[in-house]
């Protein structure tokens, strides 16, 4: 499988005058169709990371390749074109425009790609939110779902776009153990209906030892990388990174 | 564009109360605009309507008429200057009257003696004004035949017109007969043919029409008249007409009414030049108001403009949003605030009227002006977003997403 991300010595600081390396040459390959997490403890630079990969931010230092583009080298418009395109955002706070219904929160990303309310782009967005189980709510003002109703519907805005990726933060964060769980296997259902790469940066971790691979973040440098499999040592998800264990001891939902 | 007005229109949307209140202070402001301009352009034309309408724009005049002195005799004891008045007439006045008539400026030409008598009835005597005129002609000017209230404008022969209040001061009715005695001392009898109302109580008062033969003979001014009155197209062209009618024909002068009446002229001026100050300040308050909300909103949105960032939007497209909300904000208050203008000057018309029940003064609403109102407020309103849509603009998606 090719690589769908690839960064090489990723370096970025912080601050003109005081300056405050957060990331120390990150040495990263992801392939597609992964379904990887990120963890790490506050102020590791997990979040810093996923800017870089989500293009938001540019590296200081070091490369970042997505799909093949070198997007160090790009404008800040032409970044913006980059995330709309090939880029698919699910936030901790899900981060719908309260001023929208549901189904104009997923037709957005068309919106600002240039799409217009033809019915094929009304009929995919609507599609995207059967996939996330939210038929009937599409006319509703996002305002009036409930947390778990605006995560799906912050899903299916990214997947609009037919993103190559999807990059998650803290995207069970804010729900409740039993919306976490069913959270977690929408995204793993799209994982591999659509064969779509996700990153998923998690405190959560019993969701991360569910994703294919966990990258762990530790004061700006890969700490440790493995594969989960269920004949790795790592598998049972009270082995992996015990220090971030908040529900270990209690009847957690497998 | 479907994109960001999209967005503007539900941001707006979504903070009603906010989006009313200004919404309001605009209408209030251009409300006030079309108001007030129209008032003021109202009661201008008006006046000046009263000042030119029915008088001569440009009058032709000899020469000489202010007094010159005649004799002058000199002693070492003392000086005596002999002046002389209104001596002389206006010679080949219809070779004058003929060029202005192939004017196409000059929309009325009347050749005019004019001289002052005292009109006699029984024990009463007044002082009167006596005009020579063709009443065809004089009509472009004066429109007596539309405002003869009894009898007849005919005034040829010993016929003449006489004005209402003196008809009423003399007791006299259409058909009497009038004795009336010029300056010079020549006294001759006339018949009242028809009354009239000219609209000023000077005029009144004091004037009478006769043909400029009769008057010609009774001052016996022979071939000449006293003057030409003209009216013309348009009346602020009055100073360059006189102008070309002085450069025109020698021994003659000619007046304007501009020249004479300066001080209204700076009155009105001055009237204008106050009223388009409020007018600046009143926009001035507007869009600083549009931009105060605007730039609050900005701050309100800055989440979701982190979001549609992040979602990538480029910087330019949501400086756009911002300014097509000032654009909707700015088109729509004016819209409403011109209807409103519109309807206060027509209540102001309704309400205020002297006592014939006419109103004061006619309010003139001009569609340019108000056309000129709505483009001042919409742009005002897209000035005034300009600032917040550039903050919006440098807003760094990862600090906005990032500080839920």
């Amino acid at each position: 499988m090719p690589n769908i991300v690839e960064t090489n010595n990723l370096i970025k600081v912080y601050g003109k005058e005081v300056k405050n390396e957060v990331l120390h040459g990150i040495n990263l390959e992801i392939k597609k169709g992964e379904f990887s997490s990120i963890i790490g403890p506050s102020g590791s630079g997990k979040s810093t990371l996923l800017n870089l990969l989500g293009a938001l931010d540019k590296p200081t230092d070091g490369n970042i390749y997505i799909n093949g583009s070198h997007i160090n080298e790009l404008s800040d418009d032409q970044l913006a074109l980059f995330r709309n395109k090939n880029i698919g955002f699910v936030f901790q706070f899900h981060h719908l425009l309260p001023e929208f219904t549901s189904l104009e929160n997923v037709l957005i990303p068309n919106w600002i790609d240039g799409g217009n309310s033809k019915n094929q782009n009304k009929k995919r967005a609507m599609e995207l939110l059967n996939l996330v189980g939210l038929e009937g709510f599409e006319n509703k003002l996002v305002t009036k779902i409930s947390g778990g109703q605006k995560q799906r519907v912050a899903i299916a805005r990214s997947l609009m776009n037919q993103p190559d990726i999807i990059l998650a933060d803290e995207p069970t964060g804010n729900l409740d153990t039993e919306t976490s769980t069913k959270i977690y296997n929408l995204l793993r259902d799209i994982n591999k209906e659509l064969n779509t790469t996700f990153i998923i940066v998690t405190h959560d971790r019993h969701i991360a030892s569910k994703t294919d691979r966990v990258i762990e973040i530790i004061d700006g440098n890969i700490d440790k990388d493995y594969k989960n499999d269920p004949n790795d040592e790592f598998h049972n998800f009270e082995n992996v990174a015990p220090e971030y264990c908040f529900l270990c001891g209690q009847n957690v939902v497998k | 564009m479907w994109f960001e007005f999209k967005v503007a229109w539900r941001f707006l949307k979504s903070n009603k109360t906010q989006t009313l209140l200004i919404l309001l202070g605009i209408i209030v402001g251009v409300t006030v605009q079309i108001f007030l301009g129209s008032l003021i352009s109202g009661l201008q034309t008006d006046l000046i309507n009263q000042t030119v309408g029915s008088s001569p724009h440009v009058t032709v005049l000899p020469e000489n008429q202010a007094p010159r002195p005649l004799v002058i005799n000199e002693d070492k004891y003392s000086r005596i200057i002999t002046f002389t008045g209104n001596e002389g007439g206006i010679n080949r006045w219809q070779e004058i009257e003929n060029y202005l008539n192939d004017q196409s400026e000059v929309t009325a030409v009347s050749p005019t003696i004019n001289g002052s008598g005292f009109a006699v009835r029984g024990q009463k005597n007044l002082p009167i004004v006596i005009r020579g005129v063709d009443i065809n002609k004089a009509d472009g000017i004066y429109e007596i035949t539309n405002n003869i209230i009894t009898g007849q404008s005919s005034i040829g022969g010993n016929n003449i017109i006489i004005g209402s209040e003196l008809a009423k001061e003399l007791e006299l009715q259409p058909n009497d007969t009038i004795k009336i005695t010029t300056s010079g001392g020549i006294s001759d009898r006339f018949i009242v043919s028809g009354i009239f109302d000219l609209g000023s109580k000077q005029l009144n008062n004091s004037w009478i029409f006769m043909s400029i033969r009769r008057a010609s003979t009774l001052f016996n001014f022979s071939d000449q008249i006293s003057n030409i009155e003209i009216q013309i197209e348009d009346v602020f062209a009055s100073d360059q007409i006189a102008d070309q009618i002085m450069a025109r024909f020698n021994q003659i002068n000619a007046e304007s009414w501009q020249r004479n009446n300066q001080q209204l002229l700076t009155a009105l001026q001055s009237q204008s030049s106050s009223s388009l100050i409020i007018q600046i300040f009143v926009i001035i308050a507007v869009t600083l108001g549009i931009a105060s909300v605007l730039a609050v909103s900005v701050v309100q949105k800055s989440r979701q403009i982190g979001i549609l960032k992040a979602m990538g939007t480029k910087r330019k497209r949501v400086g756009i949003i911002f300014l097509i909300q000032g654009a909707i904000l700015g088109l729509t208050g004016s819209l409403l605030g011109a209807l409103s203008g519109i309807g206060l000057s027509q209540l102001f018309v309704t309400f205020t009227r002297d006592q014939t029940g006419d109103p004061l003064f006619p309010i003139t609403v001009d569609p340019t002006f108000i056309i000129i109102s709505i483009v001042i407020a919409t742009s005002a309103g897209m000035i005034a977003a300009s600032i917040p849509a550039r903050n919006s603009a440098k807003l760094n998606p990862i600090e906005v997403i990032h500080n839920a």
